[in-house]
């Protein structure tokens, strides 16, 4: 046989395994333009939807006159709560256990909310139809702050549950109020605060901000009436959730949803929630008997669906005058818009926030979340992170910069003395979690070494002194930043979503001749899942990766999964296929074993094949055992070759890294000029280096993004003043530096291949190494913080309030 | 938003006052203007189509005159609404001030905007109430000089 010539690493590397960086085989298609998104589905007598929304934060809707708009030719149908009541359909549950309206009924309490729906032929006369639909306000009074709106005179904003104390995560203090979530020991952490050396304070304000991922959210809903069946495509992260919920909403029951998730132009969180648009298109479906088409625009994508962050986190670090951390306060005022419809694990209504103790061995420590409504869009999702834990890791890193600035250290090296050192993980966090692996000194030390950190600092005392002396107008700031991120939610014991555990799965299939087909319950929005999971199975039972075809987001075929969000996918659905594979291996070697006529435990897995143990020259490809698996009939075996794994986590992973950000910030203008940015990520087992390189690539883009320029505002009478692509920042080339990345790997204990996730950790990283790299050239004229974004109006400002100007 | 601004216009007081109180000549001045009709003493309401960047809506409105400084100016308020587009309103101060022959007008005005076309950012609609409010007094200048050369 030909490959009998081959060496094992010939043989390991025509499989293109796990930490090969193999091509992507999903950019076959997108790089020609044959990507088929929700946008892209056209059926027939397909109808579309748009929506009437309010240009009001808070007003009550006095009337909807849908006169004129039905006259207009081509016009199907206009609807409004009304027409949902008698369906129940007017108000849906959001993800977070509180309500949401589909329709305006009686109010609306932001601006862009959805008043009516308009059904027309084509999507031009919906447009002009939404223009005909009268709609009468009597306008209230708007909060936007969410200090203000706790106020005792505040305006009720919800109405529908003013009174009512007693909400989805505990008791209300005022109507509106959501929850107050409470960690750690409050106690014990005010005693240490009362009686520490030192203790540093500061608000740090994590402003608003929004995924906004390229292709806007959408849904084309099919009621065949014939069969009773509805097929829904959307742009969902996570389509079975879609379709249980879709079933638990209308009363249709579930095996007569088929939801598919086909090719999605990036999610970043915005397209885990549930969207009255969603809802909307089913409804206009079943009422018409034909397809409907909602796709949203921009400016709609940018003011309606789901918001990330929001976030004012009140902080007190307490540590010895030597430096070493003693405890950790922090009260966060959390800010969710009109309705709760936050993505989080039940149990968790502020995400992982309570990761906020971070890389850092902090003996004592209280977490509380104060969640509150205001005249703002809902929402509040991961952006490419695990349940806020984005803003955790911007607490812990911005207070470690502030209390640095305290004890008059270095920021570096205050790190480094406060690790969690290698050996005490597993690691117990004083706010509840179990750390599962961690090398953050070595990872550290690598980082320092790669940029010559004492060389970087000794520059920036030059240029400090230049400066002084007017030789340059341009000040250097270097961001430092450890972060731990926690992902892969997660145990189903502490982790759901409305109920609904949070394994994942997968299923493979391999066929006669060798190849196969795999299946999960995730969703790809651009991670490349084709690409990698195909590489775990590739490793475990030994079939190349280019003949493994991989599925994901058709409900109908999919195993039941949660779906791709908080860098769930690899920890999760990774951790189920290769279960899913080991099955098959275990199986394929007890056919190897009757094949080569000996028992079971004397054959061994070698690659590609099982071989006879002390002879490898007897073996059997994995090729020939799955051709036997179907055709030959073995004494005791079933035929076939397939597995599934339903793959409940028994712990979350734990990915971390050290990244340093240089730049240059003239003073006069107020532009940074980021000069490097150093990253090194560990996640674990790396099992496509080219997909992780890309993923910290678009991560730290985005932390780019979201750091110095990126951001949802909201004037006084609650307009969105940032709906456009023209205010709210995307970089381009242009804006975006160059990247050095580099790695080191601790693998996960628990995790089947020892993999983390690594889709999210730049972005979180990434902020606030940015905004510290800010922070840290105004330094030495007392700047302690400023908030993001650090546009260059900011800085200029902030510059000239140092009196830098002068 | 907040605009102010001053103008010289060949023609006396009592004639500019007159003009800004007719609605016939504001009609003709105001950009877009469509429909401008005396309700009550001081009370008039309008339709003027506007365009702020890819945003085009008709908007209606009323505005209310306080004309108790006559003729040295009056303030008004007012309102208007462009449906799915969005909404507007403000108040503006003008004053009136001889200088021999002529009037120095000025105004300053304080408008809220709100909806769709305040999405598209301040600078769009600030530039815009700029352009409009110059072209506004370019033609009333205009006619007004006209009507005190008669």
């Amino acid at each position: 046989m030909k490959d009998e010539v081959q060496t094992p690493e010939e043989r390991t590397a025509n499989l293109k395994g796990m930490g090969s960086a193999r091509k992507r085989v999903e950019d076959v298609r997108f790089t020609q333009g044959k990507g088929n998104y929700v946008d892209d589905i056209k059926l027939d007598g397909m109808l579309f939807g748009d929506f009437v929304r309010s240009p009001y934060a808070h007003a009550r809707v006095v009337s909807v006159n849908k006169e004129a708009a039905l006259a207009l030719p081509g016009v199907i149908a206009v609807l409004t709560a009304e027409d949902l009541a008698p369906l129940g359909l007017h108000w849906m549950p959001t993800l977070a256990g509180d309500k949401q309206m589909v329709l305006a009924d009686g109010k609306v309490l932001f601006q862009g909310q959805e008043v009516a729906f308009v059904v027309a032929e084509d999507r031009y006369i919906a447009a002009d139809a939404v223009e005909l639909v009268e709609v009468e306000y009597d306008e209230l009074p708007v909060v936007v702050d969410p200090f203000k709106a706790l106020e005792p005179d505040a305006p009720v904003l919800r109405e529908d549950i003013a009174g009512n104390m007693e909400g989805a995560h505990g008791p209300r203090k005022h109507n509106n109020h959501i929850f107050t979530w409470e960690q750690g020991d409050k106690e014990g952490t005010e005693a240490v605060l009362s009686e520490a050396d030192v203790v540093a304070e500061e608000m740090v304000y994590y402003h608003r901000t929004h995924p906004c991922p390229l292709e806007t959210c959408g849904s084309v809903a099919s009621m065949d009436k014939v069969t009773g069946k509805l097929t829904l495509w959307g742009t969902f992260q996570a389509p079975h959730a879609v379709r249980t919920v879709a079933s638990l909403i209308s009363g249709i029951a579930e095996h007569n949803i088929r939801v598919i998730s086909p090719d999605i132009g990036g999610g970043f969180g915005n397209k885990v929630g549930v969207y009255p648009g969603y809802v909307c298109s089913i409804v206009a479906s079943i009422v018409t008997g034909k397809p409907v088409k909602w796709v949203e625009d921009r400016m709609e994508n940018l003011m309606s669906t789901a918001f990330a962050r929001d976030y004012w986190m009140q902080g007190k670090i307490a540590a010895t005058k030597e430096g070493k951390i003693t405890g950790l306060w922090c009260h966060t005022t959390a800010d969710h818009g009109g309705f709760d419809a936050c993505a989080d694990p039940t149990k968790f209504p502020a995400g992982f926030m309570n990761i906020c103790t971070g890389s850092y061995d902090i003996p004592v420590a209280y977490l509380a979340v104060d969640g509150v409504y205001t005249n703002k869009a809902p929402g509040g999702v991961a952006y490419r992170c695990s349940f806020r834990v984005t803003e955790a890791a911007y607490f812990i890193e911005r207070m470690i910069e502030v209390l640095a600035i305290k004890l008059n250290m270095d920021a570096a090296e205050l790190r480094r003395i406060n690790f969690i050192s290698k050996e005490q993980f597993p690691y117990q966090s004083a706010l509840g979690w179990e750390y599962d692996s961690g090398d953050y000194h070595t990872a550290w030390d690598k980082a320092m070494k790669a940029v010559d950190y004492d060389g970087l600092r000794a520059e920036q005392a030059q240029r400090l002194e230049d400066f002084k002396a007017g030789k340059t107008r341009k000040l250097m700031g270097i961001g430092l930043t450890h972060f731990t991120e926690i992902v892969g939610a997660g145990p189903v014991k502490n982790c759901d979503i409305l109920g609904l555990g949070m394994f994942d799965s997968c299923e493979i299939r391999i066929h006669p001749t060798g190849s196969a087909i795999a299946r999960l319950g995730t969703i790809s929005q651009g991670q490349g899942h084709a690409t990698t999971f195909a590489q775990i199975i590739a490793s475990e039972i030994g079939l190349p990766a280019d003949d493994i075809t991989l599925e994901e987001g058709d409900t109908d075929t999919a195993p039941y999964g949660l779906g791709t969000y908080g860098s769930r996918s690899t920890p999760v659905a990774g951790a189920a296929t290769a279960m899913a594979a080991r099955k098959i291996r275990a199986k394929a070697q007890m056919i190897a074993a009757y094949l080569l006529e000996v028992h079971d435990d004397d054959v061994e897995f070698d690659i590609d094949r099982f071989v006879v143990k002390g002879a490898p020259e007897r073996f059997k490809s994995m090729k020939e055992i799955a051709f036997a698996a179907y055709n030959q009939a073995i004494p005791g075996l079933e035929p076939g070759l397939e597995a599934v794994s339903y793959y409940d986590p028994p712990n979350m992973t734990y990915p971390f890294g050290a990244y340093i950000c240089v730049l240059d910030i003239d003073v006069d203008t107020g532009v940074s000029d980021i000069r490097s940015f150093y990253a090194l990520d560990d996640c674990g087992t790396r099992i496509n280096p080219m997909i992780i390189e890309g993923q910290v690539h678009g991560g730290l883009t985005e932390a780019l993004a979201i750091a110095m320029g990126q951001e949802i505002a909201y004037d006084e009478i609650g307009n969105v003043k940032t709906g456009t692509l023209m205010d709210f920042f995307i970089p381009t080339a242009w804006e975006t530096p160059n990247y050095q990345t580099d790695w080191t790997t601790t693998p996960s204990p628990h995790h089947p291949i020892g993999a983390k996730g690594v889709g999210e950790s730049p972005n979180v990283g990434g902020v606030p190494c940015f905004s510290n790299a800010v922070h840290d050239a105004f330094r030495p004229f007392g700047l302690t913080q400023s908030h993001m974004p650090h546009d260059h109006w900011r800085v200029w400002k902030t510059a000239h309030d140092l009196g830098l100007h002068e | 938003m907040e605009l102010s601004e001053e103008i010289r216009i060949k023609a006396p007081r009592e004639v500019v006052y007159a003009g800004l109180n007719d609605p016939e000549v504001l009609k003709a001045c105001i950009p877009g203007c469509e429909e401008l009709t005396q309700t009550s003493e001081n009370e008039l309401e309008a339709k003027v189509v506007l365009k702020i960047g890819p945003v085009k809506a008709r908007f209606g409105g009323q505005v209310t005159l306080d004309r108790s400084n006559a003729p040295g100016g009056f303030t008004l308020t007012g309102e208007g609404k462009g449906g799915a587009a969005g909404f507007a309103k403000g108040g503006a101060e003008v004053t009136l001030i001889e200088d021999g022959d002529e009037t120095v007008l000025s105004y300053t005005a304080k408008a809220e905007v709100g909806g769709k076309i305040a999405q598209l950012g301040s600078r769009l609609i600030q530039g815009t109430a700029k352009k409009l409010s110059a072209k506004f007094f370019a033609s009333f200048a205009e006619e007004m000089q006209a009507s005190a050369v008669l």
